[in-house]
């Protein structure tokens, strides 16, 4: 009896070793991981309190402010229309710095960022549901495209270096570089949309025309809207990319693989796809991940151009309105996304470099 | 005997904006089957040059401008390397001639494992090889040259030391079983050690598989050991050609018998090393007459007027006036 007794004890003490050294490999496994986890979220959490005080220092007493416009047009004595911009906002202005900080880290943890101060129906993350998406949509299409187009174009630049097609590539980057990209947009609309009538200048789609839903006409709708502040987009970032690359392309030319690929008999096809390419795109990778954790961000300049309901003209708008919590929840989410991208951009780095694989 | 190669009256010109930069001048020089030759002279002489004309491909701006290159397979065929299309000359690249780079630990793509690489250079010459027998080629030339082969196969080439890489490069070299492989400074980054290693693997591959070599180096000591046949270039020309003990041991050419005299021995006392004074010739700006006669302990007024022809003497090619008439 007493001698089962022991066994079953050893018997559990040997299954919890193995379990907690199951554990500690687990973690150890994946100390770098962990490390660069908790950098994230500690960046994460200054980000939250430098975005917070940050946006209290806008100058202003939006109480004040929003009275004196009640006052104005409501045509009502100031003292009254105070009172009634405190009942009306959703914002106590007796509430101490610290105990809103308290209350909007809490809303975080709750997955609540944040409630209009003048529309208790408007939340941060409604917002975010419902401008992101056209952000998003607009902005990574134009990345995908000109990231596309620049590597192309930027290798061929490479391989047929003082031929005419780099010589005209590189006018055009000279061109392209130096119009700001709102400028393109005002530019584009200006010929495509008021003097040819060939696209809509602004919108993200014509809700007369087309139902929102999974249906043909909605898709293409939606596609001759995203045309102009797409083409604008390309036309600007499509250049950086081709530089990036061409001179990323030319390093990897002149190294001792390409010519000895060659001496192999390699195609010339082979050679630029797996070798020029793939190589020479390593080190532009981290910008495009760099770039496209910005687009949460979004344009707050093309997207008003185009009047594109996208987060960032949302955000814009919101900032001008000193919309406190609004704005802090939108831009904690923003953050949020820049550090989340980055990190999976590190931890797949490997992925694709063989050479960043640790053991 | 019967030749692999034959380089007839090529003249290989740089073409650069300004102007033309002759890297090899009117060389003809026989590749032994079967056996290894050797080319050896300092740095800038032309040596990677000549053997990458071979190949077709001199880096650019880089073309043969007059002479031919021929190859005879063992199947009796005759290849005109100048003249082949585009198509031709990959399908001549490796299966007929291969190389090993001098620089072979950047050879290899950083991003595809050892086998990848194999695998695609079969693949590319149509071969008609399944992966199995790709898988097993693979692995028995790696075998050929030493290696573990399971686990290199599988590496990346960063995970290979620099006598693993160049090694690799060797099996990679063998994969069709050429007949003609051209060593260009094979074993340079590589401790004596494994150079040594490396050379006693070649030589077994050269005598167990009868592939001839052609091999580039600035190691004297090396090309007596190994090579059956050697050629001494000076400034894009051939100065002494012939079988090595010919060669070495009568040190007819001023340029040969300097080079050696320059090589320090084990046993000598280092006294005994000589240097050849001055510098090799600019390539824009080529002394008149012979190239070497700046340099030559034995000048006479004979040297400087004309260039000396190429004269045959027991066999040996001999770029002298010593030896006219």
């Amino acid at each position: 009896m007493e001698k089962e007794n022991i066994t079953a004890k050893d018997r559990i003490k040997s299954v919890l070793t193995k379990v907690w050294k199951a554990i500690v490999g687990f973690l150890y496994k994946y100390r770098y991981f962990w490390k660069k986890l908790g950098i994230a979220v500690l960046t994460l959490a200054f980000s939250t309190i430098v975005i917070f005080f940050i946006i209290r220092l806008i100058p202003g007493d939006i109480v004040r402010e929003y009275a004196l416009s009640l006052a104005s047009s409501r045509n009502i004595p100031y003292d009254e229309a105070y009172r009634l911009a405190v009942s009306l906002l959703n914002y106590d202005p007796e509430e101490s710095i610290f105990l809103q900080f308290f209350r909007y880290v809490g809303g975080l943890f709750r997955g609540e960022l944040g409630v209009s101060l003048y529309n208790e129906d408007i939340t941060a993350n409604l917002l975010i549901k419902q401008r992101l998406p056209w952000t998003l949509f607009i902005s990574s299409v134009s990345l995908l495209i000109s990231f596309l187009l620049g590597t192309w174009l930027g290798s061929l630049m490479a391989r047929k270096r003082n031929g005419a097609a780099d010589t005209a590539i590189s006018s055009y980057i000279v061109v392209s570089g130096s119009i700001p990209d709102y400028l393109m947009g005002l530019l584009l609309v200006l010929i495509f949309a008021y003097t040819w009538k060939i696209f809509p200048s602004q919108g993200n789609y014509d809700a007369f025309y087309s139902e929102p839903g999974w249906n043909f006409k909605f898709f293409y709708d939606v596609l001759r809207h995203a045309f102009l502040p797409v083409a604008a987009y390309v036309f600007v970032q499509t250049g950086t990319w081709t530089l990036m690359m061409r001179g990323s392309s030319i390093g990897v030319l002149g190294e001792d693989y390409i010519s000895a690929a060659k001496a192999r008999g390699l195609s010339e096809r082979t050679i630029t796809r797996k070798y020029l390419k793939r190589n020479a795109m390593l080190p532009l990778v981290t910008s495009l991940a760099v770039s496209f954790a910005a687009l949460f961000g979004g344009s707050p300049l093309m997207e008003s151009i185009f009047n594109y309901p996208g987060i960032g003209l949302e955000l814009s708008a919101r900032i001008g309105l000193k919309d406190y919590f609004v704005v802090q929840g939108i831009m904690f989410f923003t953050s949020s996304m820049v550090i989340l991208v980055n990190l999976i951009t590190d931890s797949i780095y490997s992925l694709i470099d063989p050479r960043v694989r640790k053991e | 005997m019967e030749n692999v190669i034959e380089i007839r009256n090529v003249t290989i010109d740089y073409k650069l904006k300004r102007y033309d930069i002759r890297a090899i001048t009117d060389v003809s020089l026989d590749i032994k089957r079967g056996k290894i030759t050797a080319l050896v002279g300092e740095s800038g002489s032309g040596k990677t040059t000549l053997s990458s004309a071979i190949l077709q491909c001199i880096s650019t701006p880089g073309e043969v401008t007059a002479g031919s290159i021929k190859f005879f397979g063992k199947d009796g065929s005759e290849t005109d390397v100048c003249a082949c299309n585009n198509h031709q000359i990959n399908k001549f690249r490796w299966e007929k001639v291969s190389m090993v780079f001098q620089a072979a630990q950047s050879a290899l793509n950083p991003v595809m494992t050892v086998f990848e690489q194999f695998e695609e250079t079969v693949r590319e010459h149509r071969m008609g090889w399944d992966k199995k027998r790709i898988e097993e080629r693979t692995k028995e030339v790696l075998e050929d040259v030493k290696l573990d082969a399971d686990r290199v196969m599988k590496a990346y080439p960063h995970e290979l030391s620099g006598g693993m890489k160049q090694r690799v490069m060797i099996a990679f070299a063998l994969i069709f079983e050429p007949e003609l492989i051209i060593l260009d400074e094979p074993t340079t980054a590589l401790d004596v050690i494994t150079q040594d290693y490396i050379f006693k693997i070649l030589q077994r591959i050269n005598r167990e598989k009868g592939i001839s070599m052609l091999l580039m180096t600035h190691d004297i000591g090396v090309v007596a050991k190994f090579a059956d046949y050697v050629g001494v270039m000076y400034a894009g020309r051939l100065m002494e050609y012939g079988d090595i003990r010919t060669v070495f041991k009568q040190r007819r050419h001023p340029y040969t018998a300097g080079l050696i005299g320059s090589t320090p021995s084990l046993i000598g006392s280092l006294d005994d090393m000589k240097p050849i004074e001055g510098n090799p010739p600019d390539l824009r700006d080529l002394p008149k007459g012979c190239v070497f006669s700046p340099r030559c302990p034995y000048r006479t007024d004979k040297c400087t007027e004309k260039e000396p022809e190429d004269y045959i003497k027991d066999g040996c090619l001999l770029k002298c006036t010593r030896y006219g008439e």
